[in-house]
């Protein structure tokens, strides 16, 4: 291991000794990367870890939400938070539901810490449909307005999300659902039709022209 | 009558979402002050395809074709990222040689992106015959991936625990001889973007982003360095051979467009002289992969320096063949949110040159 690693290493792990939070694991790859990982028990620590990891001037790589199984209610969702220190990539991972009611925990923005954090928890406020408190600029990223939240968390078949690619199906659906009924300017589109060859060759010519 | 006046001199204007600069679509609403832009609002998601939970519904290995998809330009990046996570989770063994081919297909991809968008930066500024002939000088690195990989843009190169390609001696004398046409070309281009007077003029002080606004929007890759700011993942946290290659990181201290496009244009310099060492000491045994793997439950995250900056991997699995979940972020994430700062008291005409000065990547960014 170089000895900047080693430094690096070091101060990371003072750093979190000084403080109640729980323990750093590590882990390492074979190219010599080091790895720390740190679980939370609940969202209000994050103040906290983000202050510590300012001051040890991290850089905020990106941050993850994620459901923590594949069941389709989708209640239990952790956010995993993502580092740069020097060489090391550093993980802080908290849960955002109560661990009995599994009713959802209040989750403070770290944009005030890390300025890029902006558009990472606009992002995951409307692919999970996670609530923050105090984001400065809560408006979509991505999404159009008219689509819900919480859209990586549904089960969308296979097949309904091919259709959508082919016909206006999908979309009728949608508002169908959303609103009760299919809005006239959404039924406009022609379906194609087919005219027989023989329909065709028997117009006469005149007609044709026209 | 004074508010009148006031009024007319400062309006809003849209700008996209058809093309800005590139043919992605962004959208920006820029309010104005005569001809200096003062805000900027960016509409962001147009060609959001919901890749991230796709990845979900799709085994490892059928992911690593669906990485390879998410952008034409980072197309060996993602796939070689997405596999290295898999391979940290699992600990996977690859192959030197397999390192060495990784590295070899990912400093092509460098060449020919970096070219690519200072042709563009060319185009914008209205000098045609500069932008046909770095276009055409990137060819060279084109046809080199067209003869080893088969295509020009999607390599197909890697695959979890190594790759899908091998060079023979052959393959390996055609590419010593395409980068050695490549050199000579890119010193004299070097040398234009340098001296000539027309790109000084439109590009020099435009665009400007000071070091420590780089540092407080997390901002990677030629961005960042063209402010001065010395990160580079290949020397950060090297991965694969980088810890054994002779190369340097490449700074500029302008942080304006030109800064940025010398560093592309310099980088160009050190991807030749990483692809001279790969082929010279390319070893000649070892396995191109590992056989079927079987990745455990578990988490992992990897890293690499794509053409654009830093690539981050995420990976979580529960012991299926399809991950729980994938996350990926790519440089422009950050360096297009930095654009508003690029952007203040710019003139109209020059913010499709700044856009284009951070070689953004919509598809990329949006997924």
């Amino acid at each position: 291991m170089k000895q900047s690693q080693n430094d690096t290493i070091n101060r990371i792990n003072t750093a979190f000794e000084k403080t109640t939070l729980p323990t750093l694991t590590w882990t390492t790859n074979d190219y010599d990367n080091h790895y720390a990982w740190q679980q939370l028990e609940k969202p209000s620590d994050l103040h906290e870890v983000a202050k510590l990891l300012k001051d040890l001037d991290a850089r905020l790589c990106t941050i993850t939400a994620y459901t923590e199984d594949r069941s389709l209610e989708a209640k239990r969702q952790s956010i995993a938070y993502h580092f740069s220190i020097d060489s090391i990539l550093l993980t802080v991972t908290t849960p955002i539901y109560d661990a009995e009611t599994l009713e959802p925990l209040e989750i403070p923005s770290i944009t005030s810490y890390f300025r890029n954090a902006d558009w990472n928890e606009r992002e995951f406020m409307e692919m999970y449909n996670i609530k923050i408190k105090d984001h400065p600029n809560p408006k979509r990223l991505f999404l159009d307005e008219s689509i819900d939240a919480g859209i990586m968390t549904k089960l969308i078949p296979f097949s309904s999300m091919v259709h959508g690619t082919g016909s206006t199906n999908l979309w009728e659906q949608v508002m169908l659902e959303k609103m009760g009924y299919v809005p006239e300017r959404y039924k406009q589109i022609e379906e194609p039709k087919f005219t027989k060859v023989e329909e065709t060759a028997a117009q006469p010519k005149s007609q044709a022209k026209e | 009558m004074e508010t009148l006046q006031e009024n007319t001199k400062s309006f809003s204007l849209p700008l996209g979402p058809i093309h800005v600069a590139l043919e992605e679509p962004m959208y920006f609403k820029l309010e104005l002050e005569g001809e200096r832009v003062k805000h900027v609002d960016i509409t962001s998601g147009h060609v959001h395809r919901g890749m991230e939970l796709l990845a979900t519904k799709r085994n490892f290995f059928q992911n690593v074709v669906l990485t390879e998809r998410v952008c034409s330009l980072c197309s060996n990046s993602h796939p070689l990222t997405y596999c290295l996570a898999l391979e940290n989770l699992a600990g996977i063994k690859v192959s030197l040689r397999a390192q060495y081919l990784r590295v070899l297909a990912e400093e092509i991809k460098r060449t020919a992106s970096h070219l690519f968008n200072v042709a563009i930066m060319a185009h914008i500024i209205g000098y045609k015959s500069l932008f046909m002939h770095v276009m055409e000088v990137r060819e060279i690195m084109q046809d080199v991936k067209e003869t080893i990989y088969g295509n020009r843009m999607d390599l197909a190169a890697n695959c979890i625990g190594g790759v899908k390609y091998s060079v023979n001696l052959e393959l390996i004398d055609f590419i010593d001889h395409s980068i050695n046409r490549l050199e000579k070309h890119v010193d004299e281009i070097i040398k234009i973007y340098r001296s000539d007077k027309m790109i000084l003029t439109r590009t020099q002080n435009v665009g400007v982003i000071s070091a420590d606004d780089v540092k407080k929007y997390g901002l990677v890759g030629p961005v960042a360095r063209g402010s001065g700011v010395e990160t580079d993942t290949r020397k950060d946290a090297p991965y694969l051979i980088y810890d054994k290659l002779d190369f340097d990181i490449i700074t500029e201290q302008g942080g304006d467009v030109h800064s940025r496009a010398m560093v592309r244009l310099r980088e160009v310099m050190e991807s030749i002289k990483l692809i001279r060492q790969i082929i010279k000491n390319l070893p000649e045994e070892g396995e191109l992969s590992t056989t079927l793997p079987h990745i455990p439950a578990g988490e992992a995250m990897a890293r690499s320096e794509a053409p654009r900056g830093e690539l981050f991997y995420y990976v979580r699995t529960d012991g299926t063949d399809m991950p729980l979940r994938l996350k990926w972020r790519v440089p422009s994430y950050m360096n297009w949110d930095a654009l508003e700062v690029m952007m203040k008291n710019c003139a109209v005409a020059d913010v499709s040159l700044i856009v284009n000065s951070i070689d953004p990547c919509v598809s990329c960014t949006e997924r």
